[in-house]
C-alpha cells in the first residue's frame, strides 16, 4: 500500500485539526476539574457522541471487522447483546447515582456508597488496566502501519502518542471530548464508502447469503447446540456470560465511558447520554461487522479480493479491514481511510489517559498521597499524570513487542478484574443492606474465582494452569463462563459478609441507594419526554434487529 | 471566526470540507481517482457545509 501526496495531506490536515482542538480548549482549563473533568458543561450530542467513541478503539474497530469475518453475522451479538441493553440500564437506572452523588468519578463513588479500602481496591485495578490497555492499543496501531504502510515502529509510536499527549495535556478531558467526536464522524464517514463499495462488489446481502454458509448469516439460529456455530457457544453461555455479566461489567461500572455522561451539564443529559448513544452503537455493525462477512464473501467468490495469509496458511483476520481499504480505496481516499484507523486508535489512547489522570489524582493521589493542597497544585499533578501515562503507554507498547504473550495475559487479568464488579454496583445501588466489608470481600472473592476457574478449564490450548477438569469449545466461550463464575461468587460473598457486617446508617445512603433516592421530577412529565419511554422504544429496536438476523 | 472555531460542530465542519476538497482536486488532478473518491467529496463537503451552518450551544 503506497501513500500519494493527497493521504498524506489529509493525515496533516487531521494532526493539525486535532492539536489545535487542544490549542483553543486549553484557554478555558482554569482549575483541576476543567482539566480532569470538564467542570460538568458539555451538551448532549457531545458527551453521547464522546461515550461511543472512547469505546470505538483501533482494536474494537479492526478486531470486530476480523470477527466479522472469522464468525460472521453472529459478531453482532457484541453490539444487540454484548451493548444495548447494559447502555439503557445504565441511562436509566444508574447515572442517577453517579451523577446524583456529586462523585467525580466511579471509584468515588465506591468510597461514598461503601468505604475507603472499596474504592482504593477498585482506583488501583482500574488505573493499571486502562494504562496497559492503551499501550497495547498503541502497539497494535503501530504493528498494523508497519505492516501495511511499511512505516518504522518507533517513530509511529512516538508520533501517534506524541500527538495524544499534546492535546490531552493541553485541554485534559474536555479537548479529548472534543476529539472523540470528530474521530467517531471520520470513523463512521471514512469507512461507510468501504461498506457500500465492497457489498456492490459481492452483489449485495442477498448474493452474500446465498455465497455463505447459513451459520455466517444467523445470530442466533445454530445456537441452540455449541458444536453448531462458528463461536461455539451456546445461547444460554452468551445471554449470561455477555449479555449480562459482561456487558454490564463493562457499560455500567467502567469509568471510561461513564466518565462521558458524568461530563454532561446535568442529570436528565447526563441519563439521556448513554440511551442516545445507544442508537449509533445499535448501527454499528453496519461499519465494523458488515466488512468481515463481506470479505468472506468476495472470497468465496473468487474476487480479486483476498484477505492476507500468515505463514502457516490461516487467514490473517485481523487484516481484513486494511486490505479491504488497501484493495478498494484510491489514492485520496486511503488516505482518508488510514486517517479513520489511525483516528479510532487515538480515541481508543486519550479515552483511556483521560480516565487514568482523573481515576490517579481524585482516587489514589488525592486521598492516599498528598491530602489538603490547593486546587492549582491537582491541576499541576492531573498534567504531570497525563504525561506520565503516555509514557507508561509507550513502555507498556515496547514490551508488547518483546514479548507477545503479555497482550493475552493482560487481556485474562483484565477479565478477572472486571467480570464481578457489576455484582458490586448492582448490591451496592439496589440493596442497602450491602456493607463496605461485603463489596470488598466480595470483589477479592470474585477475582480469585475468575482465576481459579481459568486455572481449572481449557480452550484452544489456554487455560488449566491448575489442572485439567473441563474442556471447553472456544477461548469465548471460556471467557463468559470464567466472567460468569466470577460473578456469582462476587454476588453471595457480598450478601452473606454485609449480612454478617454492620450497614452504614439510611441518612448516609440518601441519593447513593435507589430506595433511598427522590426519583427525578422530569419523570413525571409527558411520555415521550420521559427517559423510560425513549429506553423502551431503543429496547424494541434492538429486540427487532436480532429477530431480522435471527 | 476565532469565535466559530469554538464551536465543535464548525471545527468538525471545517475539517471535512477541507478533506473534500483536497480529494476533489485529487480527483480531477489524477487519472484513476473514479467515483468512489468524486461520490465521497461530495457526501462530506455537504456534510462539512452543513456543520458549519448547525448553531448550539457548546
Amino acid at each position: 500500500m503506497n501513500l500519494t501526496t493527497a493521504d498524506y495531506l489529509i493525515i496533516v490536515f487531521y494532526f493539525i485539526f486535532v492539536i489545535g482542538v487542544g490549542i483553543l480548549i486549553k484557554k478555558k482549563i482554569k482549575s483541576s476539574s476543567d482539566f480532569l473533568s470538564s467542570a460538568k458543561g458539555i451538551p448532549l450530542w457531545i458527551t453521547s457522541l464522546a461515550f461511543i467513541s472512547a469505546n470505538l478503539g483501533a482494536q474494537e474497530v479492526i478486531g470486530m471487522v476480523a470477527s466479522g469475518a472469522k464468525y460472521g453475522i453472529m459478531t453482532v451479538h457484541f453490539y444487540w447483546v454484548g451493548a444495548i441493553f447494559a447502555m439503557l440500564f445504565l441511562g436509566v437506572y444508574m447515572m442517577p447515582f453517579y451523577y446524583g452523588s456529586k462523585a467525580r468519578s466511579v471509584p468515588e463513588y465506591l468510597k461514598l456508597r461503601f468505604d475507603e479500602k472499596t474504592r482504593g481496591l477498585n482506583a488501583i485495578s482500574f488505573a493499571v488496566m486502562t494504562v496497559f490497555s492503551s499501550g497495547i492499543s498503541l502497539y497494535a496501531l503501530a504493528k498494523m502501519l508497519e505492516i501495511i504502510l511499511h512505516w518504522d515502529f518507533d517513530i509511529s509510536i512516538w508520533v501517534a502518542a506524541g500527538i495524544v499527549m499534546v492535546y490531552t495535556f493541553l485541554g485534559g478531558l474536555t479537548s479529548a471530548v472534543y476529539n472523540e467526536v470528530l474521530q467517531f464522524f471520520l470513523i463512521v464517514m471514512g469507512l461507510s464508502p468501504l461498506v457500500i463499495v465492497a457489498l456492490q462488489d459481492a452483489g449485495g446481502w442477498a448474493n452474500i447469503k446465498a455465497q455463505l454458509s447459513p451459520e455466517m448469516t444467523h445470530a442466533w439460529k445454530y445456537m441452540g447446540n455449541a458444536n453448531d456455530n462458528p463461536m461455539g457457544l451456546h445461547f444460554m453461555s452468551l445471554i449470561f456470560g455477555l449479555g449480562f455479566v459482561m456487558s454490564f461489567g463493562y457499560w455500567c461500572t467502567d469509568f471510561l465511558v461513564v466518565q462521558r455522561a458524568m461530563i454532561a451539564r446535568n442529570m436528565r443529559d447526563a441519563q439521556l447520554t448513554p440511551i442516545v448513544a445507544s442508537i449509533p452503537k445499535m448501527l454499528m455493525p453496519l461499519i465494523v461487522v458488515l466488512p468481515g462477512v463481506i470479505a468472506i464473501a468476495l472470497m468465496k467468490q473468487g474476487s480479486a479480493y483476498s484477505i492476507p495469509v500468515e505463514a502457516d496458511g490461516q487467514l490473517n483476520y485481523t487484516m481484513t479491514l486494511p486490505s479491504l481499504i488497501a484493495h478498494y480505496y484510491p489514492s485520496g481516499l486511503l488516505g482518508v481511510g488510514i486517517t479513520a484507523l489511525m483516528a479510532s486508535f487515538m480515541s481508543g489512547m486519550a479515552g483511556n489517559v483521560t480516565a487514568f489522570n482523573a481515576v490517579f489524582t481524585y482516587d489514589i493521589y488525592q486521598p492516599y498521597l498528598v491530602k489538603k493542597q490547593s486546587d492549582e497544585h491537582y491541576l499541576r499533578v492531573g498534567k504531570i499524570v497525563t504525561v506520565a501515562g503516555i509514557l507508561i503507554s509507550i513502555a507498556t507498547a515496547y514490551i508488547a513487542k518483546g514479548f507477545n504473550n503479555i497482550n493475552d495475559f493482560l487481556q485474562l487479568v483484565f477479565g478477572f478484574v472486571n467480570g464481578p464488579l457489576f455484582a458490586t454496583f448492582l448490591l451496592g445501588m439496589f440493596w442497602k443492606r450491602t456493607t463496605g466489608h461485603g463489596a470488598f470481600w466480595g470483589l477479592v472473592a470474585g477475582t480469585l474465582a475468575a482465576a481459579l476457574t481459568h486455572g481449572l478449564t481449557l480452550a484452544e490450548g489456554k487455560g488449566a494452569w491448575i489442572a485439567n477438569i473441563y474442556e471447553i469449545k472456544s477461548g469465548m466461550g471460556q471467557a463468559f463462563i470464567v466472567a460468569g463464575v466470577s460473578w456469582i461468587v462476587n454476588f453471595f460473598t457480598t450478601i452473606i459478609v454485609s449480612l454478617m457486617t454492620k450497614p452504614k446508617p439510611e441518612a448516609e445512603l440518601r441519593g447513593l441507594v435507589y430506595s433511598l433516592t427522590d426519583k427525578p421530577k422530569y419523570a413525571e412529565g409527558k411520555w415521550y419526554l420521559r427517559i423510560g419511554p425513549l429506553a423502551i422504544i431503543l429496547l424494541l429496536a434492538t429486540i427487532i434487529l436480532n429477530i431480522i438476523f435471527f | 471566526m476565532y469565535k466559530k472555531l469554538n464551536q465543535l460542530s464548525f471545527v468538525i465542519g471545517l475539517f471535512f470540507t477541507i478533506v473534500a476538497v483536497i480529494l476533489l482536486l485529487n480527483n480531477w488532478l489524477t487519472v484513476g481517482g473514479g467515483k468512489i473518491s468524486l461520490y465521497t467529496a461530495v457526501v462530506f463537503a455537504v456534510f462539512g457545509v452543513g456543520m458549519m451552518g448547525v448553531r448550539g450551544r457548546e
